[in-house]
């Protein structure tokens, strides 16, 4: 389960982006005596995630007898945004840590604060394959990811059937049918969090997606470059989806993961037939719901997922996908072991443990039969026949473009702003670049 | 009080005065220059940088943040509710919390706990607050659930979603927050109003009201005055509520120059563009802060106990 | 005092407090419920009340760390901010030398500044002092902050004096620390009794500087702790009212011990 940004976390994150507390963990130690104490910061606070991460690091210890392994959860806005930047500033407080990768592991190499790891993981590498990429820069490996997934429509089968529907839309002129058949039923089609503004945010993506070819986009991504028309036609196509009304009412201060009125908490309660998310959602609806299982977090019965819908006459290639996921950093003060630690977390045997957890989906080769619900192996399916994997936008571009590319994208959902302008704010924030 | 100046020459504790002066508002000074004064003039400093916080402080851009800030109408959106918030603050809360505390002002049962739960808003830290409002406003929440209940179902809005109506209902929770101690400011101040002229007043036929108005009233002004000053102060750099209950949403409808600071300097990770903003807010706090000093405040704390010393 | 239509200042007052106090008491009772209660009908009463999640907070170690942390920094903060603010604002108040009015303002300028302008460098400052991660990097800089607060009050209190005492009591052959130790301090017990409630809530509540320097869970205080709760239980949403509850016990009980003195206080500061 990935807990993304939540607003009230975003208090602590905005402020002290830069600056922040220090943990008083200690760094670790190469000591006189070969004992050895990595620190480790990750984002799972809760479980499966927070038991699975602490029997790793038991294992680990038991192999490795002179190493201790501090692990330590934090929220994840507070973690990506806060903690992290500051240990990194200060030189130390951790030593292998979550890494989201892209634009903000690029920052962290060029200050370097992170660990080259390309010699030693080249096995790691072969069985992880392509989707290692965006924990690599110029050529070299700076982590590992442990989770990645794609986006895709989580939706209720229950509600879908009773609005008449019988099989999830491929196309996006069969998804307007579909939302007016909910409508018509009296079911709210749609819940997004655009609160938390990214989750609305992902809607552009998937539009830009559709409308940009791999190449622009790639493009995009190296040389901030969004001068071609690709990027308003998916603002274009964006409006008219907001124009036919399919959202939740109160959307704008919607949050996406934060108790029953979230939007992943309207899917799981039946009060919203769909949401457009990412590989965690069934993990964060069965959080919201294990009070009422008597404290077990299961995902609803009625889930079922299918892939964002094509679009006739796109320009951009319709086998791409929009995903992206987790992995973890060596700092660059880390002692060797950390690689060790980052190795045997990669290693077929915890990601397959990973898999069966049901917490999100590994990357690694020999490790997908693991994955007990079909919902996820459907996601993974997905993943694998993607010809094109474009990691989300606002991770891949960095936070400054990232930030003004959210918001200008949630002027639109706001009824202000255009298409135009979202383009505008990009290009303006990347020339303050 | 008063200005009776020193008479006694002492002229041997000339020396031992300074002395005294020196050693008692030096721990004061040192502490406050070195981490209040210091970090601000170095965050001024920064703000002329153009620096994401990771790296090397080396690309100095001069004026380039400032211009930039002041050019963007989302930041000139955040000074406009700055403003608003000075302005209903001062004209709605003052002549609530001034009739409440005048209401308050006289024998009643149980006066101890009234002003103490009328408080309790002030004591609570703004996370606590925010948090509690935020699960409160949600839609088909609890406030909901309560008008509804006393058949005031029309009113319901979309209190946090609607850009409309976003910056009323922060503005109501705001003074739910501070009209407390709004209130028991002035019933201190009503304390030092001597009840021999209300009754002289009332001798003379005076209604209530007229007592109020031209007695009581103005006899509150210096107290009027120190609540207006913190109270602006306080308008101007509000932050920890906002960003808790709305994050300055949504669509920018109630963002305040502070939150525009930590949402497009922090977040975005342009450290010095961040500065410059923040210098901005203390340029505005101190210009308000001159002109009420100047022209408000003057008389209460010009006329001052001079004690010579030398 | 004419006694006006008694009931309607009743009402007025119920009215006042009702609206006051409803948020609070939507909280406390949210704890004693369980989050499938609150989803299903958020403005209900507990049906049954259930006590797991208070108990679910009492019995964590990290609140009651917390809770001790958070003890530590306000008394030392406020008994910081109560010495040293005297200490000025007694020379301030009632000695007139060169550069007074110059300090006074300097003070005052403090009041214009948002911790959030200075927190980058102080970060880095703290750091290279060596105060991360200690309780006193949270407390020093925010007595620092607090000063200007508390001597804007303390200044008109102190001046509030009558300076014939303290021609007696030099007369009577005590030295000026004499009479500021031995008559002006008793003296001024209201007003600081004022300002070191200030500060001490103030501290309590604060939240920005401690999450600066004590990112750890651990040594974290109060506030911190309920944003860290309620973040990682965001989707169990009745032990988040729980934790927030408990959190505003403290600072409420405080204030309603030393309220008489505060408005005593504010009497003494109001009237300078």
């Amino acid at each position: 389960m990935m807990n993304r940004r939540s607003k009230l976390v975003a208090v602590s994150a905005a402020v002290t982006l830069a600056v922040g507390a220090l943990a008083g963990c200690s760094g670790s130690q190469g000591g006189g005596d070969g004992k050895v104490t990595i620190t480790w910061w990750h984002n799972g606070t809760a479980d499966p995630l927070l038991s699975l991460w602490d029997g790793v690091a038991r294992d680990f210890e038991k192999s490795h007898p002179n190493v201790t392994v501090k692990v330590e959860a934090y929220q994840n806005e507070e973690l990506q945004r806060t903690l992290i930047p500051n240990a990194l500033r200060s030189g130390s407080g951790v030593d292998l840590y979550q890494q989201w990768g892209a634009g903000e592991l690029a920052s962290q190499v060029e200050a370097g604060y992170v660990m080259d790891i390309t010699d030693d993981v080249t096995d790691e590498l072969d069985a992880i394959g392509g989707t290692a990429a965006p924990w690599q820069y110029q050529g070299k490996t700076y982590g590992l990811p442990f989770q990645f997934g794609i986006e895709g429509f989580w939706y209720n089968k229950d509600l879908f059937a009773q609005a008449g529907i019988d099989t999830p839309p491929t196309t996006l002129d069969e998804l307007y049918g579909d939302i007016d058949k909910l409508k018509t039923a009296g079911i709210t089609p749609i819940a997004v969090g655009a609160g938390d503004k990214w989750p609305a945010a992902h809607y552009w993506y998937n539009f830009a997606l559709k409308s940009c070819s791999p190449a622009v986009l790639q493009k995009a991504q190296s040389d901030y470059d969004f001068s071609d028309g690709c990027f308003v036609k998916a603002g274009e196509l964006l409006q008219q989806f907001i124009d036919s009304k399919p959202f939740n009412d109160g959307y704008l201060a919607t949050s996406a993961q934060q108790g029953a009125g979230s939007s992943a908490g309207l899917l799981a309660t039946g009060k919203a037939a769909m949401e457009l998310m990412g590989h965690w959602d069934p993990g964060v609806m069965g959080g919201i719901l294990a009070d009422e299982n008597g404290g077990e977090a299961k995902a609803p019965d009625f889930l079922g997922w299918f892939n964002f819908p094509g679009i006739e006459g796109a320009q951009g290639d319709p086998t791409a996908a929009l995903g992206g996921g987790d992995g973890f950093s060596c700092a660059a003060w880390a002692p060797k072991e950390c690689v060790e630690l980052l190795k045997y977390i990669d290693s077929v045997e915890v990601q397959s443990k990973f898999g069966e957890s049901g917490a999100g989906l590994p990357v690694v080769k020999g490790s997908e039969s693991s994955i007990a619900d079909p919902n996820l192996q459907q996601v993974l399916a997905g993943l694998h026949s993607a010809s094109y994997v474009q990691l989300w936008l606002d991770t891949a571009y960095g936070p400054t473009v990232g930030g003004a590319m959210n918001d200008g994208i949630v002027a639109l959902f706001g009824g202000k702003g255009t298409p135009d302008d979202i383009v505008k704010s990009m290009e303006d924030a990347a020339a303050t670049l | 009080m008063t200005a009776a100046p020193l008479t006694r020459p002492l002229r041997r504790s000339r020396r031992r005065g300074r002395a005294l002066i020196i050693g008692f508002l030096a721990p004061a000074l040192v502490v406050y220059l070195t981490f209040v004064l210091l970090p601000v003039g170095l965050a001024a400093v920064y703000s002329f940088f153009n620096w994401n916080g990771l790296s090397a402080l080396d690309r100095f851009i001069g004026f380039d943040n400032y211009a930039r800030a002041l050019a963007d109408p989302v930041f000139q959106g955040a000074i406009g509710h700055n403003l608003a918030i000075v302005g209903l603050s001062l004209l709605i809360q003052g002549p609530i919390a001034i009739g409440v505390a005048l209401l308050l002002n006289r024998p009643l049962r149980g006066r101890t706990i009234i002003r103490l739960l009328i408080f309790v808003p002030y004591v609570l830290s703004e996370v606590i607050a925010g948090l509690a409002w935020k699960l409160l406003l949600q839609p088909d929440g609890p406030v909901d659930g309560v008008l509804q209940g006393m058949g005031l179902g029309g009113v319901v809005q979309l209190w946090l979603a609607d850009q409309n109506v976003v910056f009323w209902t922060l503005f109501f929770v705001l003074c739910w927050k501070y009209l407390g101690f709004a209130i028991i400011l002035f019933l201190a101040g009503l304390q030092g109003v001597p009840d021999e002229l209300s009754e002289a007043a009332q001798i003379d036929g005076a209604t209530w009201w007229q007592t109020q108005r031209h007695i009581t009233i103005p006899l509150l002004g210096p107290t009027i005055r120190i609540w207006a000053f913190l109270s602006i102060i306080g308008s101007l750099q509000l932050f920890d509520m906002v960003w808790i209950l709305t994050g300055g949403g949504p669509v920018n409808a109630t963002t305040t120059m502070a939150t525009y600071m930590v949402q497009y300097g922090f977040q975005r990770s342009q450290l010095g563009y961040g500065s410059a903003v923040a210098v901005i807010l203390f340029i505005v706090s101190l210009i308000f802060a001159l002109l009420y000093q100047r022209f408000i405040l003057r008389r209460d704390f010009g006329a001052s106990l001079t004690r010579g010393v030398s | 005092m004419r006694r006006l239509s008694q009931p309607a200042v009743y009402f007025v007052a119920l009215l006042a407090v009702a609206v006051t106090i409803a948020p609070v008491i939507y909280v406390v009772i949210g704890g004693f419920r369980t989050t499938a209660q609150i989803n299903a009908d958020p403005a209900g009463f507990p049906d049954p009340w259930v006590w797991d999640k208070y108990g679910q907070v009492l019995g964590s170690p990290a609140f009651w760390q917390q809770a001790l942390n958070s003890s530590i920094v306000a008394l030392v903060t406020t008994a910081g901010v109560v010495m040293l603010g005297v200490m000025a604002a007694f020379v301030i108040a009632r000695y007139s030398f060169r550069g007074r009015e110059a300090v006074f303002s300097l003070f005052t300028a403090g009041l214009l500044f948002p911790l959030s302008v200075a927190i980058v460098p102080l970060f880095v400052m703290l750091k290279n002092l060596g105060l991360l991660s200690t309780l006193a990097g949270v407390a020093i800089p925010q007595i620092a902050f607090q000063l200007p607060t508390t001597i804007i009050i303390l200044v008109p209190f102190l001046r509030g004096i009558p300076a014939e005492l303290e021609d007696a009591a030099m007369i009577d052959g005590a030295s000026r620390l004499g009479f500021f130790w031995r008559i002006l301090l008793p003296l001024s017990g209201p007003g600081l009794v004022t300002v070191g409630v200030l500060a001490f809530v103030a501290s309590w509540n604060a939240y920005l500087l401690p999450l600066l320097i004590l990112g750890n869970p651990k040594t974290a205080t109060l506030p911190l702790g309920v944003q860290y709760f309620a973040t990682a239980y965001s989707q169990d949403t009745a032990a988040v009212l729980a934790f927030t509850s408990i959190a505003a016990l403290p600072a409420i009980l405080f204030f309603t011990i030393a309220q008489r003195r505060i408005v005593g206080g504010l009497t003494g500061a109001v009237k300078g």
